[in-house]
């Protein structure tokens, strides 16, 4: 490095040491910038790997091998190939409850058969592990992250690690399984390598295996929105980081005026200023990364919990962070640190070295840039006008990153057009004002004076209020659908599960008690569902009893001819399906359905749509006898709903008892209350939107903190402004006060640029963001309990924020107040 | 050793353009000192400017040592100012974050040529020798202005070029400023050019020369 770089940097450098506030404030917009950022990737990231490690494990290329009649696999089928002398290998899979009301997906495998180079099969197999896997007590393969879990169940054979294997996955011989899972001698796939080309014996047919296990578009929705809050919450920390790199230029502008005037090249100067940024950057994107990943470890459980709750996917509850992410965390905080300092590296090139001390010229720069930015402002806003009208001309069309898209355009437009409407405002303000009230005229002026170094603060704060806003609502709206849902759809008081073989006694039995009035008997299948191309994709079909009860209450969003048409369509031959199901393949009542069934293609008719909330798969719904009879679907889950009675818990508790007396129903999932069933729903809500919350939070906090760098680091200049009021006699108190309100005033209208900005949010997320991430539309509910609690955040943070400057001002000797004078 | 030859120099004004310098001619020696006298807008800031590098002229040319300032590039330019010149301005535009030692060897260590001997010797003679740890805003006026002084010989410049370098001082700590200027350069041997509407600062320069509405007059006219 070069004396003049050296020295240069040096001299920069040194402008923190009179000035520590700002670079603590600077190292924080990073910081907490990057923490949150690199806080979502590493969820993300971890999440990613645990898929990874599912798909590897599930997506092997080998072919399958299926009984053409569709019936389930046996061993006598698996036998009866093996001496035809097709060299398949069986499979049996399913859930292993364990006692804690855990489960693990148990896969049981016959490693003498398995193709070799297959995920399922061990690499590094000798011929003791191998003898150790096939004779009692047997061996089974875990992935570090299930270990514990794993541990707690003692019927389990010993335990090996393999990192290889998804978390919540057991893989052991095809004997444990089968007796661990009570398959008998059913079997879930048999198995052969692709490139073996055997006649196979004509009741059998060779396929490919469908699409890998992945967790599919919903999840991967889930990690896009929870990137969009962290990219949020980026962008909200670099606005401080702007601000105080902002106010570390000009205080500094004389400084490199000076440095050219003693010979130091432009260019080398700001080649200094980059460095001086890469050298924060990097201490900042350090210490962000490293919380960023303390926060993952806090939010992970409950991001794993929401995404096995709502997507059946599993992520490991540890995180497992890849070379990419700590590479990715340092380049987006670098990148962000560059983004928001290229204007002033951009102004610090272009400081005229005649110029020293033009304030003058810099205030009439900004008002140009003002100008400009209502331009951009306006610009952006048009765009996103004509994205929406775009997007609801083609329902069924809306696409997540478009739906995004049109997020950042009305928050970007929005927050460029704050400061001229704050300044407008203002001006707007000084006429009305009465000429008596000089401290009140000196305050709004001097607001107006203030507002181009504090208009990037006030524009975080509108970007986290309006956000907090617009979350709210829809996360508030969703609530108050999803518990209205869940009143209509759960109308038995107590849910019954049978054991298989004791379905129908316990039907006859529970028919017979005099407190009960209906009985709401359920079946599930899975099958296919046969598109116009002739593409069958997985559905659910979902049996109900149409009883007058479910008649009254299950919501349908749309009808053909109405409800009682519908339920009755319903009775004879129609069915009806969720909105993810119809959004995602178009259909709408009228439309017929083709399904596969255990005896070719049936079809029928949709007689209705109905809401599923939180379901991630497309469901078909059809009466029970009907379900039972075309597909085979074994019984399910039976509703009890009790008869009329002033004592219901005390019915509830004897009907319990009696059931347990007299049948065996296994573990607490086999007897569930209404009220349980509806508190464990709730619960996964809030989980579900903890992170939310927590990010939400966090994204005020960091605007708060914006304000408050901005506030401490134009302390300083501040006070020069403010002596002159002090010598004319004005109390420091009063001026303590005068500034409190112009801060909170200046929030206070910030807010209410926020509300209207935070509904409209809030209409994107329901009719646009929702729609495309989830396959549901929510209605839109309006909170004004909520737009109030924008007004006082504002205040709040407004408040809070100079409260520490304020404090500091109150407390300034009168001496220090003097030098104000001696220094101009 | 520098010589201004026909500069003409013109700045765009909201009522048209204002000729600041018109035709002006002008020749220092190594080791001389010119006062170069005016009032506030006669152009002489313009031209102790210009004479810097820190500016380039509509017309005619600056030559430093026989180098055309217009046809070197504004990082030798650059260099230039950080090797061979010193500047001393009104304002005095120390870095308030440095210490006075620092803010003292500020140009010469940008120029590569920081000697702990004659930083000290120079600390001696400027009358701040036990206050390097200080920090500007501790020393008064006078001393600003010393410390300003000390910082452009630091480098051991050809040339010094001073803008009012008394004018925010009272009149005898500016005496004070002007006999120790007078003394480090004579000590030093560099050329002085100083802009100055004093006529007390100009009195004990070796030669006096007046500009008024952009043009060169002999002193008393």
């Amino acid at each position: 490095m070069s004396a003049v770089m050296r020295t240069t940097l040096a001299t920069l450098l040194s402008h923190y040491r009179p000035h520590p506030g700002q670079l603590l404030m600077l190292l924080l917009g990073l910081w907490v910038a990057s923490a949150l950022w690199s806080g979502v990737q590493a969820i993300n990231a971890s999440a990613r790997e645990s898929y990874a490690r599912a798909e590897a494990l599930f997506s092997s290329d080998l072919d399958h091998v299926e009984r053409r009649d569709d019936a389930p696999l046996t061993l006598d089928d698996y036998l009866a190939l093996r001496r035809a002398g097709v060299p398949v290998s069986p499979v049996i899979e399913g859930e292993l409850e364990l006692a804690d009301g855990e489960s693990l997906t148990l896969i049981g495998i016959e490693p003498l058969t398995l193709p070799g180079g297959t995920p399922l099969a061990r690499q590094d197999a000798d011929a003791a592990s191998l003898r150790d896997w096939l004779l009692p007590p047997h061996r089974a393969r875990v992935a570090p992250d299930s270990l514990d879990l794993a541990r707690s169940d003692a019927r389990l054979p010993p335990l090996e690690v393999d990192s290889g294997l998804p978390p919540a996955t057991l893989v052991t011989d095809i004997a444990v399984a089968a007796r661990l899972l009570d398959k008998g001698h059913r079997l879930t796939r048999l198995m052969i390598a692709p490139n073996r080309r055997v006649d196979l014996p004509s009741a059998f047919v060779r396929t490919s295996p469908a699409a890998p296990a992945s967790p599919g578009q919903l999840a991967d929705s889930f990690h896009l929105n929870l990137t969009a809050m962290g990219l949020l919450a980026l962008v909200v920390g670099l606005f401080i980081v702007h601000a105080a790199l902002g106010l570390a230029l000009e205080q500094r502008m004389g400084l490199l005026r000076t440095l050219r005037a003693l010979g130091v090249p432009g260019r080398t100067l700001v080649l200094a200023l980059g460095l001086e940024l890469l050298l924060i950057g990097t201490l900042g994107a350090l210490l962000g990364i490293v919380s960023g990943v303390i926060l993952a470890r806090l939010l992970l459980p409950d991001v794993a919990a929401t995404l096995d709750a709502l997507y059946d996917a599993t992520v490991s509850g540890s995180l497992t962070l890849p070379w990419h992410y700590w590479v990715g965390g340092f380049a987006i905080t670098l990148g962000g640190l560059v983004t928001a300092g290229a204007s002033l590296l951009w102004r610090a090139s272009r400081v005229s070295v005649l110029a020293l001390g033009q304030v003058q010229a810099w205030r009439a720069r900004l008002q140009r840039q003002l100008r400009v930015q209502a331009l951009v402002g306006g610009l952006l806003l048009g765009v996103a006008a004509l994205l929406w009208w775009q997007l609801g001309s083609q329902p069924g069309q809306r696409e997540l990153a478009l739906g995004f898209t049109l997020v950042a355009l009305l928050l970007l437009g929005t927050a460029l057009w704050l400061p001229p409407l704050l300044g407008g405002a203002l001006h707007l303000l000084t006429h009305r004002l009465p000429g008596r009230a000089v401290l009140s005229q000196w305050a709004v002026a001097d607001l107006q004076l203030q507002l181009p170094r504090l208009s990037l603060a006030m524009m975080a704060l509108l970007l986290a209020l309006s956000a907090n806003l617009g979350v709210g609502s829809m996360v508030g709206g969703f609530r108050l659908t999803f518990l209205d849902w869940l009143d209509q759809r759960l109308l038995a008081d107590l849910y019954v599960r049978p054991p298989a073989d004791q379905a129908g006694e316990l039907h006859e039995w529970l028919r017979q008690r005099p407190e009960v009035d209906t009985l709401l008997p359920t079946r599930q299948a899975e099958t296919r569902l046969i598109d116009e191309r002739g593409e069958a994709s997985p559905v659910t079909l979902f049996g109900i009893a149409p009883e007058p009860i479910l008649r009254r209450h299950w919501p349908l969003l749309d009808t053909l001819d109405g409800r009682e048409a519908a339920w009755a369509a319903l009775t004879r031959e129609a069915a009806f399906v969720n909105e993810q199901l119809a959004r995602r393949h178009g259909l709408e009542p009228g439309d017929v359905l083709r399904l596969k069934a255990s005896r070719g293609v049936v079809t029928m008719q949709i007689a209705a749509v109905y809401p599923d909330y939180g379901n991630p798969r497309g469901e078909i719904v059809l009466p029970v006898s009907r379900l039972a009879a075309r597909f085979d679907a074994p019984p399910g889950t039976l509703g009890v709903v009790l008869a009329p009675t002033q004592a219901r818990e005390q019915a509830l508790d004897r009907l319990r008892g009696a059931l347990a007396q007299r049948f065996t129903l296994l573990g607490d999932a086999a007897m569930i209350d209404q009220q349980a069933l509806k508190r464990t729903a709730t619960e996964v809500f809030e989980r579900t939107f903890a992170i939310t919350r927590a990010l939400n939070a966090l994204t005020l906090g960091v605007a708060g903190l914006a304000l408050l760098t901005t506030l401490l680091a134009q302390a300083e200049t501040r006070r020069a402004q403010l002596a002159p009021l002090w010598a004319l006699g004005v109390s420091r108190g009063r001026l303590v006060g005068l500034q409190l309100v112009q801060l909170v005033g200046a929030a206070l209208g910030t807010a209410l640029l926020a509300i209207p900005l935070g509904l409209l949010l809030a209409g994107v997320l329901v009719a646009v963001i929702n729609v495309a991430a989830f396959g549901w539309r929510l209605p839109l509910h309006l909170f004004p309990g909520q737009m109030l609690l924008t007004l006082v955040l504002a205040a709040l943070v407004a408040a809070l924020a100079a409260l520490l400057p304020a404090w500091r001002l109150w407390r300034i000797p009168p001496r220090q107040l003097l030098q104000e004078f001696a220094a101009e | 050793m520098l010589r201004l030859s026909g500069i003409t120099k013109t700045y765009p004004t909201p009522q048209g353009p204002l000729r600041v310098l018109d035709s002006v001619d002008l020749e220092l020696a190594a080791g001389e000192s010119l006062a170069l006298m005016g009032e506030s807008g006669s152009g002489k800031s313009t031209l102790l400017h210009l004479a810097a590098g820190l500016d380039l002229p509509d017309s005619g040319s600056v030559e430093l040592d026989g180098q055309r300032l217009s046809a070197l590039s504004e990082p030798a330019r650059a260099s230039l100012r950080r090797h061979r010149l010193g500047l001393v301005f009104q304002q005095f535009h120390l870095v308030p974050s440095l210490s006075v030692r620092d803010n003292l060897t500020l140009q010469a260590r940008l120029a590569g040529r920081d000697d702990r001997a004659w930083t000290d010797h120079l600390l001696a003679r400027l009358g701040l020798d036990g206050l390097d740890d200080r920090y500007p805003e501790q020393l008064s006026g006078g001393q600003q202005q010393r410390l300003a002084i000390g910082r452009a010989l630091a480098p051991r410049p050809q040339l010094l070029l001073a803008d009012e370098p008394t004018g925010n001082l009272d009149e005898a700590v500016a005496d004070q400023v002007l006999a120790l200027l007078q003394t480090l350069i004579d000590e030093s041997g560099c050329a002085l050019l100083v802009v100055t509407h004093s006529t007390r600062v100009a009195a004990p320069m070796g030669r006096r020369l007046r500009l008024a509405r952009g043009r060169l007059l002999e002193p008393g006219r």
